[in-house]
Order: C-alpha cells, then sequence, then structure tokens
C-alpha cells in the first residue's frame, strides 16, 4: 500500500503542475522529475513485492501482484528515457517544423503525465470497470498525442485510432459487463463480482459459458489496443505519425499495459474453463499476428512504418508463448515483454534523431550510419539486433526461451510457424539494416539534436544488452511471480 | 413511487415498449440520409434507454440506479446530441450524409442482423426471466445496427453517431443483465465517453479543415 498511492499520484500531479507552470522553464523539469520519482517508487513496488507478495489496497479498487509489479516497471523505465529524449527533441521541433501543432505551453508534458498515469492506474486496478476506464483514459490522451502535429497524414492516424480502439473499447466494455454477470450470482456485495482477485478464486463457480463470450470481446477490445492481427490496421498509421517519443511510449508501454489487461482475462478464462481453451485462442492470434507482420516488414520503405510492423510481431510473439502454456513458454513471453520494450523505445527515438537529420522517414535515404555518425550507427546497431533476437541482447534469449517452451508444448504447429516468421523477418530486418548502416553517407547528415540526446539511448541499449547477458536474480523471481499470476 | 408508476400499468411492458423505442430509434437513425435527423435519432435512443434505467430504479428501489439513470439522461440525451449538433452545424449544416448502400438495402441488411441478434442471443441465454428480459436481444441487436452504420456511411461524423450507438447499446445490455455497474464505474464510463466525443469531434473539425470535407473515403494517404 505505502509504494502504490504515491507511484498513482505521481504523473497526474506532475501533469497538473505542468498545466499551471506553463511557459515556465520549469515545465520540463517537472516532467523529467515525475517521471524519475514514478520509476523510484516502481521499484520500489518491485522489492515490496518479491518480499511480501501481492496484496489488494483501497478497499479492493487496486491490488499489486508480479504481473502488476512488471508492467508497472515496464511503463516508467520506459517512460523516463522517452521523456528525457522529449524535453531535447520536442523544442527542436517547434523550432524547426512548420506543421508542428504550437499548443499551448505545458500542455504536451500535461498529456505525457496524463498518459502515464492512466496507464499505472489501469495496470494496478483490481477492479476491472475501473480497469476500463483507465485504458479508455490512456487511448483519448494518446489520441491527441498521435494527431500533435497539423498535417493531413497525423489527422489521418488519429482519427483511425480513435474510432477503431473505441469500438475496441466498447467491445471491452461489454466483456467486463458478461463476466460481472456471469458472478453477480455469487457476489451479493456491491461491486464486489467486478474484483479481479474474487474472480479468479471464484472462476470455477463461474458459468463457463459468459466467461467463454468475454474472454472473446476481451480479446477483439483489448488485443485490439495491443495490435493483434486482424484488429492492428490503425497500428501503422498511428506510430507512424505520433511524434518520436509518444511513439515510443506507445509501442511498449500501452502494449505492456493492454496486453496485462488482456492476461486478466485469460487468467480468469483460464481458472474456468481450463487452459488449454483461452491457450489456444492465444497461439492463433499470435501465431497470425507474427505471420501477418512479416511480408509488410519485407517490403517496407519507411522506418517508422517497419517498427511499427516489428511491433505487431513482437506483440503476436508474445501473445503466442503465453499461449504455449507451458512454464518455460509463459516466462520467455513475459521475459520478451519486458526486453523488447528497451529494444523498440530504442529503436524509436532514434527515428527522431536519424530521421529528422536526413529530413526524411525512408530507410534508403539514410544509408551509411556508421560512417555518418558513429555514435548514431552503434546504436542503430544495437537496436538491431534487439529487434532481430541476435545474441548478446536480451530478445535472443526470451525468444530462445518462448521457443523451447513452445515446442515442449502440445502447439508444436504454431511453434514451428513462429520459428519460420522470426527467420524471414530475420533475413528481411538484415536487409534493412545493412543498407542503412554500411555503404556511402549521403552528404550532409548531421545530428540535428545535441548530443544529450544520445545518453537517454546507451541507458536503454545498456538494459537491452545488459539483460542478454546476465539475468539479475530479482528480475528472474519478478517475472516467475508474474508467470504465476498468469497461469499458476 | 406509486404517482410515478401507476399499478396498473404492467412494468415488464413499459420495458418491453421501451425497448422497442430503443431498437426502433437506432434502426431509423439507420435510414436517415440527413445528418441531424440522424442525431436526433440518437437522442430518441438515449432517452428510451434512460426511462429504461429509471424504471429498473423504481422496481428495484435502488438509489445508485436511480442517480445512473439520471445522469445516463443528462449525458447520453442533453449533452452529446448537443455537441454532434454544434460540429454538424459548424460543418455546413445538415449535409447529406451519402450512405455506401442505398437505403431499402440497408434496411434489408439491418433486418437481418435483428433476426440474427434475436434468434442467437435466445439461443444462448435462453428465454430469460426478469422483466428485462425483451431488453438483451434488443442490446445486441442494436449493438450490430450501430455496427453498419458506422461501416456504411462516408461522412465522419456519421460514424460517430454509429459509435455513439453500439455505446447505448452495451449500456443498454449492462443494465438489463445486472441491473447497472456500480455507481462510481459508470460514471468514470460517462466522462469517457463524453470525453471521447468531444475528441472525436475535435478531429472532425480537423479532418475538415485538412481535406475540405470529411468524406472519410478520402483519408487514404497511409498505406502498406
Amino acid at each position: 500500500m505505502a509504494w502504490l498511492l504515491p507511484l498513482l499520484l505521481v504523473a497526474p500531479l506532475g501533469g497538473a503542475a505542468c498545466l499551471a507552470l506553463g511557459r515556465s522553464r520549469w515545465t520540463p523539469r517537472v516532467l523529467l522529475a515525475s517521471c524519475a520519482a514514478a520509476l523510484a517508487l516502481a521499484l520500489a513496488l518491485v522489492a515490496r513485492t518479491l518480499t511480501g507478495g501481492a496484496f489488494t489496497a483501497a478497499g479492493g479498487w487496486l491490488h499489486v501482484d508480479g504481473l502488476v509489479a512488471m508492467v508497472a516497471i515496464i511503463v516508467t523505465a520506459i517512460a523516463l528515457p522517452c521523456a528525457w529524449y522529449g524535453s531535447l527533441y520536442m523544442p527542436f521541433v517547434a523550432e524547426r517544423d512548420h506543421t508542428d501543432a504550437r499548443w499551448a505551453p505545458g500542455r504536451y508534458e500535461a498529456l505525457l503525465l496524463g498518459l502515464l498515469g492512466c496507464m499505472l492506474v489501469a495496470t494496478a486496478a483490481n477492479n476491472l470497470g475501473l480497469m476500463w476506464i483507465a485504458i479508455e483514459g490512456a487511448t483519448l490522451a494518446s489520441a491527441l498525442l498521435v494527431g500533435y502535429y497539423r498535417r493531413p497524414g497525423a489527422v489521418e492516424a488519429a482519427w483511425k485510432y480513435l474510432v477503431l480502439c473505441s469500438v475496441g473499447i466498447s467491445l471491452a466494455l461489454l466483456a467486463t459487463v458478461l463476466l460481472y454477470y456471469s458472478a453477480g450470482r455469487l457476489f451479493g456485495e456491491e461491486g464486489a463480482a467486478l474484483q479481479w482477485t474474487h474472480l479468479r478464486d471464484a472462476a470455477q463457480q463461474l458459468d463457463p459459458r459468459f466467461v467463454k463470450l468475454a474472454f472473446l470481446f476481451a480479446l477483439a477490445g483489448y488485443g485490439a489496443k495491443a495490435g493483434l492481427a486482424p484488429m492492428h490496421s490503425w497500428l501503422p498509421d498511428a506510430y507512424s505519425q505520433a511524434p518520436t517519443p509518444v511513439a515510443a511510449l506507445m509501442s511498449t508501454a500501452l502494449l505492456a499495459t493492454s496486453l496485462s489487461a488482456l492476461l486478466r482475462f485469460f487468467a480468469i478464462t483460464a481458472a474456468c474453463t481450463g487452459p488449454a481453451w483461452p491457450c489456444g485462442l492465444f497461439a492463433l492470434f499470435g501465431a497470425l499476428s507474427m505471420v501477418m507482420a512479416v511480408p509488410f516488414l519485407l517490403v517496407q520503405g519507411e522506418y517508422k512504418r517497419l517498427l511499427a510492423y516489428s511491433s505487431i510481431e513482437h506483440a503476436g510473439l508474445v501473445t503466442l508463448a503465453i499461449g504455449f502454456g507451458t512454464p518455460l513458454a509463459v516466462f520467455g513471453g513475459l521475459f520478451h515483454l519486458l526486453v523488447q520494450s528497451f529494444a523498440k523505445a530504442l529503436a524509436f527515438l532514434l527515428a527522431g534523431s536519424i530521421g529528422r537529420g536526413a529530413h526524411s522517414r525512408r530507410m534508403d535515404h539514410f544509408p551509411g550510419m556508421l560512417e555518418a555518425s558513429p555514435a548514431l550507427g552503434t546504436l542503430l546497431a544495437v537496436a538491431g539486433i534487439g529487434l532481430v533476437g541476435l545474441p548478446p541482447a536480451g530478445t535472443f534469449v526470451s525468444e530462445w526461451l518462448a521457443l523451447a517452451g513452445g515446442f515442449a508444448s502440445s502447439q508444436g504447429v504454431a511453434a514451428r510457424i513462429a520459428l519460420a516468421a522470426l527467420v524471414v523477418v530475420f533475413l528481411g530486418l538484415t536487409f534493412h539494416w545493412s543498407r542503412m548502416l554500411l555503404g556511402r553517407p549521403r552528404e550532409g547528415f548531421a545530428d540535428p539534436l545535441p548530443a544529450g540526446s544520445h545518453a537517454p539511448m546507451w541507458a536503454l541499449a545498456a538494459v537491452l544488452l545488459v539483460l542478454g547477458v546476465y539475468l539479475p536474480a530479482p528480475v528472474r523471481a519478478l517475472i516467475e511471480q508474474a508467470a504465476q499470476v498468469v497461469l499458476p | 413511487m406509486n404517482l410515478l408508476f401507476p399499478d396498473w400499468l404492467p412494468r415488464s411492458n413499459t420495458v418491453n415498449l421501451l425497448a422497442g423505442a430503443f431498437l426502433l430509434s437506432a434502426l431509423y437513425a439507420a435510414a436517415q440520409r440527413r445528418l441531424l435527423a440522424a442525431i436526433t435519432a440518437y437522442q430518441w435512443n438515449s432517452v428510451a434507454l434512460g426511462l429504461i434505467a429509471a424504471v429498473v430504479a423504481v422496481v428495484t428501489g435502488a438509489r445508485h440506479i436511480a442517480l445512473a439513470a439520471l445522469l445516463v439522461f443528462a449525458i447520453k440525451a442533453v449533452v452529446i446530441p448537443a455537441v454532434l449538433r454544434r460540429q454538424a452545424m459548424r460543418g455546413g449544416g445538415d449535409t447529406v450524409a451519402e450512405p455506401f448502400m442505398g437505403v431499402p438495402a440497408g434496411m434489408l441488411a439491418c433486418g437481418g442482423l435483428v433476426v440474427l441478434a434475436f434468434s442467437q442471443t435466445r439461443a444462448l441465454f435462453g428465454a430469460g426471466s426478469s422483466i428485462l428480459a425483451s431488453c438483451l436481444p434488443v442490446s445486441v441487436a442494436t449493438t450490430l445496427v450501430g455496427l453498419f452504420i458506422m461501416v456504411s456511411r462516408r461522412r465522419a461524423l456519421m460514424q460517430v453517431v454509429g459509435l455513439v450507438i453500439v455505446e447505448n447499446a452495451i449500456f443498454l445490455a449492462a443494465v438489463s443483465l445486472t441491473y447497472g455497474m456500480p455507481l462510481v464505474v459508470e460514471m468514470g464510463v460517462l466522462l469517457d465517453l463524453l470525453v471521447g466525443v468531444a475528441l472525436l469531434g475535435l478531429f472532425v473539425g480537423r479532418i475538415e479543415e485538412t481535406l475540405g470535407d470529411t468524406d472519410t473515403t478520402r483519408l487514404t494517404s497511409l498505406k502498406g
């Protein structure tokens, strides 16, 4: 309890302060301080969870377990570097770019913190209604951020994102209602039937027909939010049009939050109907997402859209790994959710520096990055091995574990499909990356941002590489606890 | 309570009547080519929803449901239609929202969806025993009709009307299955809906600003 309420309050309070401060030079500092405080509090929460185990708080509205602590770490550990990079990138954009929105000062910072706050509340909510409200809140805040620039593409992307995710999220509301109904007869007390901990404990007494229906709607609703195929069509547009720090945050933190919401429904369904049914659906949609992303990854010309399809592929892999249902695969899937966040955030932040330096979004417009800018080139190489899952990046270990667990499970066919998809993606991304890294650089490429903008990217790269060679005991314990929550 | 609800009026009949009005207003919206008429149909849809919630509040005597009914009335039947109307007037008045499909064909499709919803819901949930038994198939049917409006119209604001009708139908499902969710949750859901509609209105304005038109079939610059 002690660390939870400050964690949930720090972002909204910081956002209000940013709105109040406006043009003051303190506004970016408040943003950074809020993100840093959130990360520190999330780390404290992890320590508390590892020693003390799961607990509920605030009269059953909030709870903390391994999954909550893990997603809170992903959200806050990515938010800090993104905000840090953004504090250098956004003033640059405001200066150079005529399509910049010129929002009222402080509004960008406040919305970013509002998004962070919504994601943290959605993560820690025990009441499924509260979780829905927070995820819808995150959708609204991020839609405004996607439409930041005043150009037709950004408006189109924000419109698609808002409409598709609103439909998706109303299906998720229907899922919540159905689950509430299936449990209504068990709990007389007002609102107890919406509490996830109650529902999971009583899962075997719920009516399986309604639980299955609820799971299907949740898969469509929260799955659309996470970008699973075939509900992914908003995603490449939104990620490629959003300002760089926002895209980085959405493709990692918001993805983890939406998946954790889906995993809450998964855990109840697995406890009610037995794991085979929901696991089969997870494997199906996970494999579908991976396979669907492959052709778009191969022929893609724009760097940020490439990352968006890579994001669909990674979300598919996490879902598929949990669908395998063996302890090793679930561990691998959750570990992948953690490490791929660092690789993807790094790759997206690079899109800001490189894209602005080359005045282009297209990959063939910035060849020879290693020669043009050794620091950015090296970071780009690290991001590349992170995305394809080569050692020493942490994604290699997580993909290995997920697939090993998959081949040991009863769904060997899906594991073979995933392996084939990963191999093709590896070939395609290696081709794209070799073009971007090697060759003759174009005339006049210069990193447009101050050198300080490399620091948050180096931090992300360091975590990505360290997790590939060394898995600290607390991290391992945390992921094991999270896996226990998903599939006991 | 007796003044509000005379004993000679059977409650289940009242609910059935209101559920019928709910479904018919959604179908009326689907049949409209004029935007303002569709918004009015949505308003009637919301009024029917608010009245159903009020009947439930009277029958159960629960104060929180009465409050929720009041909120539904205020937000869905007054504020959101006002927001939509303002946006519609700003975008050149009562524009014709040309559907992809002619109105008779669209009505035929909607009729098919309603039949499908009624037959499948009965199969899954059984005949039901509460006074709200008629509401669940209506809610499923209205969800499908709302989604049909969303996919069959080009005009951006018409898609928003379809979306809010879907939201209404899910609210009806919540009321008819569980007599509504806890008050705090309902308030949060309504708040999110209100902000969402305001944002959609904002982006409709931006689409118009950048394209000079709100025909969503022209939003095709992003591909692949």
